[in-house]
């Protein structure tokens, strides 16, 4: 892992991906923030993982499905509501 | 001397026909429906709601990529693509990143002389999106179609002219439509494409090694059929062409097809790389495909259609043009085949334009289309009197039409011509009844 | 009776005798909550629920529930100001599953936001205080459930932990707190924060509530593909089984601990050896690699968690996230951008597999681990912040179970010269609830817990 620097244009980056709207204030907050976070998390450097696999699932479920058809128990009829954003040209 | 070189890539979805939705339970059968009123806490993207994969869609996905003569690796899963829209509840859609279903499979497309064949990179699972309705100052947001299973099939760059896509789209659609896992209807847009279209400069006599690319690609949206298709690729062509003869690089970017015009237009800069911040699933455990498993869906695929046609023309010596047009339909080839072997091998080829020219309704009964083979069949013993007689007959009942005819009207003829044979009871030839009117009447 | 210390088996019997009745039972916790609900600011939400006239274990008895727990009908919050006018449309399978055996909502406790904290201080909706000293905080994120339970605001509480949100509260509040294994309890409906951590799990008063209230909520559920296919046992029968446990003990969970802590570990300790369980000194991976592990998951799956909230099927705009959601999905954002995934999240989930594989060599030697259930007991208003790492450090001993989906409980043990709860956490492997169950009710038989929650419930009249 690399120690990286966090400048302003970092910040503003991921606010975009996130979709968030910053005050200055906080831009300046999360640029410290992020790398005293980052300098935190970079202990797991110290730790070899060569040859180790990924766990996204701490206990080993695979193969979860449901049967095409099944009847629908959470059917809701919201035809009433009125999802809108302005006009997206 | 150089000479343009279009590279062209395909990236196709197809929505499938399952009963229920990919994650949830909801009808995936949205056609129609009063917006939102098909919808439920998992598709809605409501807090706390939890996705579960259809069972049907993951197998059907397999089909699709082995019908494509992909490898299915033994394992694979979801993964979550973020960006924000409004058609998107979750903010996430859930798709496939780096274990797809499928991948490095191959369709071959044939004319009976040159058989052609494309790569395919690639075959996953994904959810659809909602559906956006601009109306005024707003744009409404319809999720029935959320979440609806959407297989995403991308092509490598194989395609170097409009016609080899056209070609390419209608065999994947029949192949689809032969496995029978979904509609793929691009007019109705349960099969949608997004061609990747560039240009290349080779100096003459200079082939592509297939390795290097333009600096710039153009994607192109809002194709809706297959002749769109080409027009879309054709315009682009022309386009890129022209800017690159006056020394321009055409911009990376996406471009929507407007119908109306033929012509592409510019919709947004399409960045190099989206920072899709591509993650496992978390919510759905990982899918791991026994070989047994595998095996058992690869045995049950169909004889897709042209291998099929392929084989007609090898076993039966069918014209290949014949062979082609009755295996686009499943339903069709598997009637021909069966005709062939109640009627025997020898009928084959008449079996065949019978079919191909319509003689009988494919989509009838099937009792009713062999006994209209086999009357197409028989020997036709027409008694010659009864035969003046039946047109005596037809010519007395029909004035208005005789006298139509006898103004000029050659379609008149037709008419009187079924009319006869059906009063002779298919025992005319058509031929010879046509022949006996005109002698009656002219 | 004081019916305010009755545990749910004495309600049963008082309902089941028809010595109350059930609109009596909830006529009689919301005058409580009317008198001390403004002040200890532990419900958001007060229900009317109508009573039950059904059977089942629970039937007529009124729950506090959690505010991350999406219940149909009832606004749902999760403390956020965001879904401050969420109503949701559906229930949680948590919340089905208790309705099924009778049960009422009495209200939706107050968390710490999006369940984002160790305090219930960064609430939207204001903090909760502790009951024990209302100049402290209750801990978090479930830290309206416990004040709740320990006040009796209601007769036990549902909460649930990604890394110490019931485990934390629970000791701070002097209750018994259960984190079951990651996919025994359905997470559907339940405000997602960290999707490969969240488990949702009881707060109560005595072990045989814990076990009933589990015995309903746990098992697998169509609606949640990380559920656990684990038959689910007799819980009760667990619970009495009175088996003798090695105990393993990590130094490594010991050092920083607040002295009063310390001591009654020990004493902790020597009451379990009285009762013939033995210890055994154990090594794990130092705690400070899960803090990095649990950082980098558990920001990246909020960030994408909390993606849906875009205002437009529901609650406000994106404008409306306060400095702590906002902080996390910042972080989490980084994590997962392009070129820092295989540095970050791909290495804390490598981690994370040399984390299970510790466990899974301790507990070839021991039955359980015990650990104080937080290195101090609960802090005053506003000293959060003053520690390192946001405070993240309180977690520091939640973290490595959590990470690893492992089950643990929380019982309290004794009171500080502060007279603040103390409590001791036991860890064990994979689906042995039944153990931590076991352990709770043996040391709740000999001690009674030291008398600590009829205490603080005579100071709540």
């Amino acid at each position: 892992m690399t120690q990286k620097q966090i400048t302003r244009d970092d910040i503003l980056h991921l606010a975009k991906l996130a979709n968030l709207q910053l005050t200055e204030a906080e831009i300046k907050k999360y640029m410290s923030q992020l790398e005293e976070t980052i300098e935190y998390v970079e202990n797991l450097s110290e730790l070899n993982t060569v040859g180790v696999p990924p766990t996204s699932h701490a206990t080993r479920v695979e193969n979860v499905y449901f049967e095409d058809g099944t009847p629908n128990q959470r059917g809701l009829d919201f035809s009433k509501e009125n999802y809108k954003v302005p006009r997206i040209l | 001397m150089k000479y343009p070189y279009p590279i062209i890539g395909l990236e196709i979805h197809v929505e499938l026909k399952t009963k229920s939705k990919m994650f949830c339970q909801c009808s995936a059968d949205y056609f129609g429906k009063a917006p939102n009123s098909q919808v439920c806490p998992v598709c809605l993207g409501l807090p706390g709601a939890l996705p579960v994969p259809n069972k049907t869609a993951v197998e059907w996905t397999i089909r699709i990529a082995q019908a494509l003569g992909c490898t299915v690796p033994e394992r694979s899963k979801f993964d979550r693509k973020h960006y924000f829209y409004p058609d998107l509840p979750k903010g996430y859609q859930i798709s496939q990143y780096d274990e797809p279903i499928g991948i490095n499979g191959r369709v071959a497309i044939s004319d009976g002389i040159e058989r052609k064949e494309f790569r395919i990179r690639r075959v996953h699972i994904e959810e659809d999106t909602g559906k956006l309705i601009h109306k005024g100052g707003e744009t409404l947001i319809d999720f029935n179609r959320s979440s609806v299973p959407l297989v995403e099939i991308v092509t490598e760059a194989d395609f170097h002219n409009s016609g080899d896509v056209k070609r390419f789209l209608e065999e994947l659609q029949v192949i689809i439509r032969t496995l029978d896992v979904a509609n793929a209807d691009m007019e109705k847009g349960d099969m949608r494409l997004e061609p990747n279209i560039s240009v290349l400069y080779l100096e003459k006599g200079q082939k592509w090694d297939g390795k290097t690319f333009p600096k710039y690609k153009v994607e192109v949206k809002n194709i809706n059929s297959f002749r769109f298709a080409k027009m879309a690729i054709d315009y682009e062509l022309e386009r890129q062409t022209k800017l690159l003869e006056n020394g321009e690089t055409p911009v990376q970017e996406t471009r929507g097809f407007n119908e109306k015009t033929n012509a592409t237009v510019s919709q947004r800069t399409k960045e190099d790389a989206h920072d899709y911040r591509y993650f496992p699933e978390p919510d759905i455990p990982v899918m791991v495909f026994g070989k047994s498993y595998l095996e058992r869906i690869r045995q049950s695929l169909p004889e897709l259609p042209t291998p099929r046609a392929e084989r007609l023309v090898a076993e039966l010596g069918l014209r290949f043009q014949d062979a082609f047009l009755i295996t686009r339909v499943k339903s069709t080839a598997d009637l021909y085949e069966m005709l062939v072997a109640k009627m025997g091998k020898d009928k084959s080829q008449k079996i065949a334009n019978h079919i191909v020219n319509r003689k009988v309704d494919v989509t009838a009964p099937v009792e009713e289309v062999v006994s209209a083979m086999e009357a197409l069949f028989a020997e036709k013993n027409a008694d010659p009197a009864l035969l003046e007689k039946a047109v005596a007959d037809v010519c007395a009942a029909n004035g208005k039409v005789v006298t139509d005819y006898k103004n000029g009207k050659q379609q008149a003829l037709m008419f009187l011509v079924g009319q006869v044979m059906r009063q002779m009871r298919g025992q005319a030839d058509a031929a010879d009844v046509t022949a006996a009117l005109r002698k009656y009447l002219d | 009776m004081n019916l305010a210390a009755a545990t749910l088996a004495e309600l049963r019997t008082l309902l089941d005798t028809k010595k109350i009745s059930s609109s009596e039972l909830v006529d009689f916790f919301r005058a409580r909550i009317e008198k001390h609900n403004p002040k200890l600011n532990v419900y958001l939400t007060v229900c009317d629920p109508e009573s039950a006239a059904g059977t089942g274990p629970l039937a007529g008895i009124p729950l506090a529930i959690k505010d991350n727990f999406c219940t149909k009908g009832i606004r749902t919050t999760a403390s956020a100001k965001l879904l401050d006018s969420f109503i949701s449309p559906y229930d949680a399978t948590v919340i089905s599953r208790l309705k099924e055996a009778g049960a009422l909502v009495q209200g939706k406790t107050n968390m710490d936001a999006w369940a984002h904290g160790s305090s219930t201080e960064t609430s939207d909706y204001g903090p909760t205080l502790n009951p024990w000293d209302t100049t402290r905080v209750p801990g978090g994120s479930s830290g309206g459930s416990a004040a709740a339970t320990a006040a009796a605001l209601a007769p036990a509480a549902i909460g649930s932990e990604t890394a110490g949100s019931i485990r934390g509260p629970a000791s701070w509040c002097g209750v018994i707190g259960v984190k079951p294994t990651y996919g025994r309890v359905s997470r559907y409906g339940v405000i997602a924060m960290g999707s490969s951590l969240d488990c949702p799990g009881p707060f109560s008063r005595t072990i045989e509530d814990s076990a009933l209230l589990l015995q309903i909520i746990a098992g697998k559920d169509p609606f949640d593909a990380t559920s656990a296919e684990e038959a689910v046992p007799d819980y009760t029968a667990e619970m009495k089984k009175k088996r003798t446990f090695t105990i393993g003990i990590a130094d490594e969970y010991l050092e920083g601990v607040q002295e009063d802590v310390r001591k009654n570990f020990d004493q902790t300790k020597k009451e379990l050896e009285k009762m013939g369980h033995t210890f055994k000194k154990i090594s794990l991976i130092p705690p400070k690699y899960s803090i990095s592990v649990y950082t980098i998951l558990q920001r990246a799956e909020v960030s994408s968690n909390l993606s849906r909230y875009d205002g437009i099927r529901y609650g406000e705009k994106r404008t409306a996230f306060t400095a702590e959601a906002k902080r996390r999905i910042m972080l989490g954002t980084y994590t997962l951008s392009h070129g820092y995934y295989d540095a970050y999240y791909k290495k804390a989930q490598q981690v994370r597999t040399l984390l299970i594989e510790d466990f899974r060599r301790v507990f070839r030697d021991v039955d359980l681990i015990m650990a104080p259930s937080g290195p101090v007991t609960a802090l005053k208003l506003g000293e959060f912040e003053k520690y390192p790492f946001f405070g993240e450090i309180m977690d520091v001993l939640y973290e490595p179970g959590a990470i690893a989906g492992l089950p643990a409980i929380s019982i309290p043990t004794g009171l500080d010269s502060n007279s603040l709860p103390i409590g001791m956490q036991f860890m064990a492997n994979y689906f042995s609830e039944g153990a931590l169950l076991d352990i709770g009710y043996q040391y709740e038989q000999e001690t009674g817990f030291h008398g600590i929650s009829k205490q603080l419930i005579d100071r709540y009249a």
